[in-house]
C-alpha cells in the first residue's frame, strides 16, 4: 500500500518536472538580452513575426533553448552512469577529466585537422568528425579512470587521477594552441567557455541523433545499474555480465558527454551535481526513476542557467559555464563536507 | 538393531532422492593472476545437504572466502569441480546459476536513499524483465522474505536508519527473495554484537528447518557454529574435515585447528581458555553457583584448586550476604566481593 503511494508521488514529481521544463523552455524563448514582446515571439515561431523578431527567435533563442534541453539531459545522464559505474558519488564528466578528454579531441580537430581540410567547413562531415574526436577523447579518459578505479578503492585517489589527467590534457592543448593561428585559437577559446548558442539546426539534429544513441544505451542498462548499486560481487552472482555492462556504460557515458562537449564546450558541474539533486528530489536510488528524472532535472537546470547567463535587459551574455559552476560547486562541496562518511555514500 | 537398519534405509532413500545439494570434488582453490595460479587449498571433497546449516570455520588466511567464492563461480576452480544440485558449475548457464545458488558477501551497501524493501526486491533480479519491474509473484516473494526475516515493520525504512543486525537481515532477506535452495554467505555475523550474532545464526537455522534450504556460511564465531550448525566444514592449514560439531570435538580436530601455546580447548565444552603456565595450588570450600564462580575467578588468576593447600578460601554463603574467607597460614581475612578477595591474594601467583 505504501509502495503504491510512493509510486504515485514519484509520478507526480516526474510530471511536475516535465511541466516545469516546458514552462522554462517557453520562458527561455520569451526572455533574452534583447527585449521582444511575447506576442512577437509566438508569431515568430509560426513564421508570422517581424523580420527582426523572427531572426532572434528562430536563429538564436529556439536553437539555444533546444540545445539547453538536450545538453542538460545528456550531461546529467552521463554523470549518473559514471557515479554508479565507478561507485563514486563525486564522479562526473568534468570532474574526472572526461570533458577534458573530449576537449582534446575537439582541440586536435579544430586546431590541426580542420585547417588542413578546409573543404569540410560548415558541412555535417565536420560536425561528425568533431563528435567522433570528442567521443574518442572522452572514451580514452574513461578507460584510464576505469583502470584506476579497479585498482584503487579510494574515491579520492580516483578524483586526483582525474584532476591530473585534466591538467595533463590542458598542457597538451596549450601546446597545440601555441602552434595554431589566431582565428583557430579564438574559435577554440570561445568553445572552452561553454556556449549553448551558435548552433545551426543541422548541428542540433546531429547532436540529437548522437545523444539519443547514448540515451538508448543508458536506458537499456537500467536493470544492471540497479544491481550494481549493491556492488560487483552481488551483480555477478545474480547474473550480470559485468564486462559487457561496463563496456556499454562506458560507451554510453562517453557518447553523451563527448557529443555535448563537442558542440557546447565543457559544461561544468552539471554532470556531477544533477544526479544528486535528482536523488534528493525523488528520494530514491532506483535508476528506473532516476534515469528520466535526471534527464528532466538536467534540462531544467541548464535552461535556468541559460536564462541567468543572458541577463534580461542587460544586453550582456556571460558564459553559461560560469552559471553552471555557481550552481554545481555548492552541491559538490556539500557532498564532500556536509554529509557523513565524506561523500562515500550516495 | 532394528533402529539402526531403519536409519540406514532412510539415509539411502535420502541419498537417492538427491538430498545432496552441493559438493566439491577434489577441488583446488586459489588465485589465478596472469596465467600463474596460486593454490590456497587442495583436494577439497565436501558435501552439504538440503535442510542443513553448514558452518565453515577456520583461522584467518585458510581460504574460507576463496572456497565460498569458488562455489558460486566468482573465482575459477584451479582443479577438480563443484557440483550444485548434481550439475557441474561449469556446465550451468550464467543465467541459470542465480536460480540455484545465492551469495551474500561482506560488501557494504554504500547507499542512503534506498529502502529495505528495495534492497530485498533486487534479489528478484534473475526473474524480472529487462527494466526490473516486479510481477505479482515477485512482490509475494519479497513480502515472504521480509516476513521470515522479521523485517516487515522496517520495510519502508531507509537502509541508513536501521541497525547493523537489521542490515544483515536485509541482506539475508535479499538472498531469500532470490528463491534458491542453496544460500551461501560469507561472514554474515561479522561486526555484530553477541545477541545479534545469535539471532542471525538462529534465523539461518530457521530457514533450513522451515524452508528446507541449505545454508553454508563462513564465520569466526566458533560459539554459535558449535551450538547451532548441523555440520561443520573445518579448514586447517593442512586440509579440511567435515562432520557434526561433536564429531570434530571428539576427533580432536577442532582443538588442533585452533589451539596455540596460549590457548587450550575444552573438548566437552567447546570453549577456549588461556593457558596459565605457573599454577599455584589453593584449596576451596563452598557449594553452588558461588563456588563455581569463585573457582573461575581463581583459575583466571593463575591458581589450581587442590585439596589441603596452604592457601585456603572458604565461601560463606549466607542468605543476606556472601563473604569469602582467605586463610593464609595464621592470617585470616574476610572479603565482601570476589574482586576484593582477588586483589588480596599473594602477589607471586598472579601473572
Amino acid at each position: 500500500m505504501s509502495g503504491k503511494t510512493s509510486l504515485l508521488s514519484l509520478r507526480l514529481i516526474m510530471t511536475g518536472l516535465f511541466l516545469l521544463m516546458i514552462l522554462l523552455f517557453v520562458a527561455d524563448l520569451l526572455l533574452g538580452s534583447t527585449h521582444l514582446a511575447a506576442g512577437d515571439v509566438i508569431k515568430s515561431l509560426f513564421g508570422h513575426g517581424t523580420p527582426h523578431g523572427e531572426i532572434i527567435v528562430m536563429q538564436f533563442r529556439l536553437p539555444k533553448a533546444l540545445t539547453a534541453i538536450i545538453a542538460g539531459a545528456a550531461m546529467s545522464i552521463s554523470g549518473l552512469l559514471m557515479q554508479t559505474l565507478f561507485r563514486n558519488p563525486l564522479a562526473g564528466p568534468d570532474v574526472l577529466g572526461v570533458s577534458s578528454g573530449a576537449g582534446l579531441g575537439v582541440a586536435l580537430t579544430v586546431l590541426t585537422i580542420t585547417p588542413l581540410f578546409s573543404f569540410t567547413q560548415g558541412s555535417p562531415l565536420q560536425d561528425w568528425s568533431l563528435i567522433l574526436a570528442a567521443w574518442a577523447g572522452a572514451g580514452a579518459v574513461m578507460m584510464i579512470i576505469m583502470a584506476v578505479s579497479a585498482r584503487m578503492r579510494d574515491i579520492m585517489t580516483v578524483l586526483i587521477v582525474g584532476l591530473l589527467l585534466a591538467s595533463a590534457i590542458s598542457a597538451v592543448v596549450s601546446l597545440l594552441q601555441y602552434f595554431s593561428n589566431e582565428a583557430m585559437l579564438k574559435t577554440y577559446v570561445i568553445w572552452t567557455m561553454g556556449n549553448l548558442g551558435n548552433m545551426s539546426y543541422t548541428q542540433i539534429r546531429t547532436l540529437t541523433a548522437a545523444t539519443l544513441t547514448g540515451m538508448v544505451l543508458a536506458f537499456v542498462m537500467i536493470k544492471p545499474l540497479n544491481a550494481m548499486l549493491m556492488g560487483e560481487t552481488f551483480s555477478r552472482t545474480v547474473g550480470v555480465n559485468m564486462k559487457m555492462t561496463r563496456i556499454i556504460l562506458l560507451a554510453s557515458a562517453s557518447i553523451l558527454a563527448g557529443s555535448v562537449t563537442a558542440f557546447c564546450g565543457p559544461l561544468a558541474f552539471i554532470g556531477v551535481a544533477v544526479p544528486h539533486i535528482t536523488r534528493i528530489i525523488f528520494g530514491t536510488t532506483d535508476h528506473r526513476t532516476l534515469m528520466p528524472g535526471v534527464a528532466l532535472s538536467g534540462a531544467v537546470i541548464l535552461l535556468i542557467s541559460d536564462m541567468l547567463s543572458t541577463l534580461p535587459g542587460g544586453g550582456q551574455i556571460i558564459p553559461v559555464n560560469t552559471v553552471t559552476s555557481l550552481i554545481g560547486i555548492p552541491v559538490v562541496l556539500w557532498i564532500i563536507i556536509g554529509r557523513t562518511g565524506l561523500g562515500r555514500k550516495f | 538393531m532394528d533402529n539402526y537398519r531403519q536409519d540406514r534405509a532412510w539415509e539411502e532413500i535420502l541419498m537417492r532422492t538427491g538430498n545432496i545439494i552441493a559438493e566439491t570434488v577434489d577441488l583446488a582453490i586459489g588465485y589465478k593472476t596472469q596465467g600463474k595460479s596460486t593454490i590456497v587449498m587442495d583436494h577439497l571433497s565436501l558435501t552439504a545437504h538440503r535442510g542443513e546449516l553448514v558452518a565453515l570455520i577456520g583461522r584467518n588466511g585458510t581460504g574460507k572466502s576463496t572456497l565460498l567464492r569458488t562455489m558460486v563461480v566468482l573465482q575459477p576452480a584451479l582443479h577438480g569441480t563443484v557440483r550444485l544440485q548434481g550439475q557441474e558449475i561449469n556446465t550451468i548457464k550464467s543465467s541459470g546459476l542465480p536460480k540455484i545458488v545465492s551469495f551474500t558477501s561482506t560488501e557494504p551497501i554504500a547507499l542512503r536513499n534506498i529502502k529495505v524493501r528495495e534492497v530485498v526486491a533486487l534479489g528478484r533480479f534473475p526473474y524480472t524483465n529487462w527494466i526490473g519491474s516486479l510481477s505479482a509473484d515477485d512482490e509475494k516473494s519479497v513480502s515472504d522474505a521480509l516476513e521470515v526475516t522479521g523485517l516487515l515493520a522496517l520495510a519502508d525504512r531507509n537502509i541508513d536508519n536501521i541497525s547493523d543486525g537489521e542490515r544483515q537481515r536485509t541482506l539475508i532477506a535479499r538472498s531469500l527473495a532470490q528463491d534458491t535452495d542453496l544460500l551461501i554467505m560469507d561472514e554474515p555475523t561479522a561486526f555484530l554484537d553477541l545477541p545479534s550474532r545469535y539471532s542471525i545464526v538462529g534465523l539461518l537455522r530457521k530457514l533450513t528447518r522451515e524452508k528446507d534450504k541449505c545454508v553454508i556460511y563462513s564465520t569466526h564465531d566458533l560459539d554459535t557454529a558449535i551450538n547451532e550448525a548441523d555440520r561443520i566444514w573445518l579448514m586447517t592449514e593442512t586440509g579440511i574435515c567435515e562432520g557434526a560439531p561433536e564429531d570434530l570435538m571428539l576427533s580432536g580436530m577442532l582443538a588442533k585447528a585452533f589451539e596455540s601455546p596460549l590457548l587450550s580447548f575444552s573438548q566437552t565444552g567447546g570453549t577456549f581458555s588461556f593457558v596459565r603456565e605457573k599454577l599455584a595450588p589453593i584449596s576451596l570450600e563452598g557449594t553452588g553457583v558461588v563456588r563455581k564462580l569463585t573457582e573461575r575467578a581463581l583459575r583466571r588468576c593463575g591458581y589450581r584448586i587442590e585439596q589441603d593447600a596452604d592457601l585456603k578460601v572458604t565461601v560463606n554463603d549466607a542468605a543476606e550476604s556472601t563473604e569469602w574467607i582467605l586463610i593464609n597460614g595464621l592470617h585470616k581475612e574476610h572479603y565482601a566481593s570476589l574482586y576484593n578477595l582477588i586483589s588480596h591474594l599473594p602477589a607471586e601467583a598472579l601473572d
